[in-house]
């Protein structure tokens, strides 16, 4: 799939979160590309460039998957867009949201 | 040219462009109190209409219909205005910038270069602001960022001017009177009645009606269609639910926010149980979401082939109706 060649070089670590949410969305949207710590913090979630390969169908899914996990809505899509433009705008919500 | 500007970061682009405005010209509000002040639940399947060959399904009210109630309901006074020619369209722009006056602007999204790539799609009902212009620059604040932006002269002229549907021909707007204070709750009441009144209208493709005649369709379009052409209409839809505009979910959570405003203003407590029960109902809309989207991906589970998305949509639709008669009820 389109994208899936773009994973992190060993410079770019993810930290925990973003480690996990790497792992939920493999998870969630069965991808059967990379390894969860291989992505870059700051890659595509979505779209043509996205190393997971997913689209805005996938995106529904891990909108509802981050609400169970940590009780965290994204309520819209205008700001679903920005929140999972990578896993560190994704992380970052989550912890904006949670203090 | 520069005006001082109270960017905030909302969740639908029309709804926090009035509540922006309104809060510049000294009147703070909410964009969920815009939103529900401008009636912008709705819901229509409109088979009739095709984009891209597909039927068009939209989750809230017409685009402007936000902006055109709000104004009218709180005695607004506005300005608006649509252009064949782009460079006058750009010219009384600047004329309005250069005076001090904010204006809104209704763009399509997929010319906007401050958007990233993956994110920008063909939307031409997208509403922004622009508060200034630095040499060929304008000062944007676009509601989706969370800071205010720039957009170069050229592109934006060109997001303007954008083809297709809901082609915004250089349309622009700007608040020119406002009233010493705002009255808000007969404006709330004639809102939720209207809302109330469109989603139970005696049409069958609007409201809960429209969703149920939906849902109907939905369970049929295997047979009707074949496997291939049924996930792609399937596919659309949930698009249109949660990806054009602000989602249908969406919608339901800025209404049930307005709720919970509006029991405040009204001093009726009653509406803060409505407003938790509307949030649930976004989530049932999101859990059919959901299904519907392991359904096109082809990672359904159990419990999620076409049937049973219809039987999820009916019970949004009976949700949303018995909830809806309840707030009818409070508002006579």
């Amino acid at each position: 799939m389109l994208g899936r060649m773009r994973v992190a070089g060993e410079c770019e670590m993810l930290d925990s979160l973003e480690q996990e949410l790497s792992e939920m969305i493999i998870d969630t949207c069965r991808v059967a590309g990379p390894l969860a710590a291989e992505i870059a913090p700051d890659a595509p979630l979505i779209g043509p460039d996205s190393p997971y390969g997913l689209d805005s169908l996938d995106a529904v899914e891990i909108v509802v998957a981050v609400q169970k996990n940590y009780q965290i809505r994204i309520e819209a899509q205008e700001t679903s867009r920005e929140v999972l433009q990578s896993l560190r705008s994704l992380a970052a919500y989550i912890r904006s949201q949670q203090n | 040219m520069q005006t001082p500007f109270p960017h905030r970061q909302t969740a639908h682009c029309e709804s926090g462009v009035i509540a922006n405005l309104l809060t510049h010209h000294g009147l703070p509000m909410s964009e969920a109190m815009a939103f529900g002040i401008g009636g912008g639940l709705f819901f229509g399947y409109l088979p009739f209409i095709r984009i891209n060959g597909l039927p068009l399904t939209t989750f809230r009210t017409t685009p402007g219909g936000i902006f055109n109630r709000v104004t009218k309901r709180l005695g607004i006074g506005v300005a608006c205005k649509n252009f064949k020619n782009p460079d006058q369209a750009m010219a009384e722009l600047d004329s309005y910038l250069g005076r001090g006056v904010p204006v809104g602007m209704q763009t399509g999204v997929y010319w906007l270069p401050y958007f990233p790539p993956a994110l920008r799609f063909h939307f031409n009902a997208h509403n922004m602001i622009a508060f200034g212009k630095k040499g060929d620059d304008y000062l944007i604040s676009d509601p989706v960022f969370p800071e205010p932006v720039v957009c170069a002269a050229s592109d934006l002229a060109r997001a303007r001017f954008a083809q297709g549907a809901l082609a915004p021909k250089g349309r622009m707007y700007c608040i020119t009177a406002v009233p010493k204070a705002l009255d808000l709750a007969p404006a709330i009441r004639q809102s939720i009645r209207g809302v109330c009144r469109s989603m139970s209208a005696p049409f069958p493709l609007i409201g809960t009606r429209g969703i149920r005649f939906l849902a109907g369709q939905l369970e049929r379009w295997p047979a009707r269609l074949g496997d291939r052409r049924a996930i792609l209409y399937l596919g659309n839809l949930i698009r249109m639910q949660e990806e054009i505009g602000t989602g249908g979910g969406g919608f339901r959570f800025i209404f049930a926010a307005f709720l919970q405003e509006a029991a405040d203003v009204l001093g009726e407590s009653r509406l803060l149980d409505l407003s938790q029960r509307m949030t649930a109902v976004g989530d049932l809309w999101r859990e059919f979401a959901v299904a519907g989207a392991r359904h096109c991906k082809g990672r359904a589970g159990e419990g999620e082939d076409f049937g049973d998305l219809a039987r999820m949509l009916r019970r949004c639709g009976e949700e949303e109706g018995a909830l809806l008669r309840e707030l009818a009820s409070l508002v006579r």
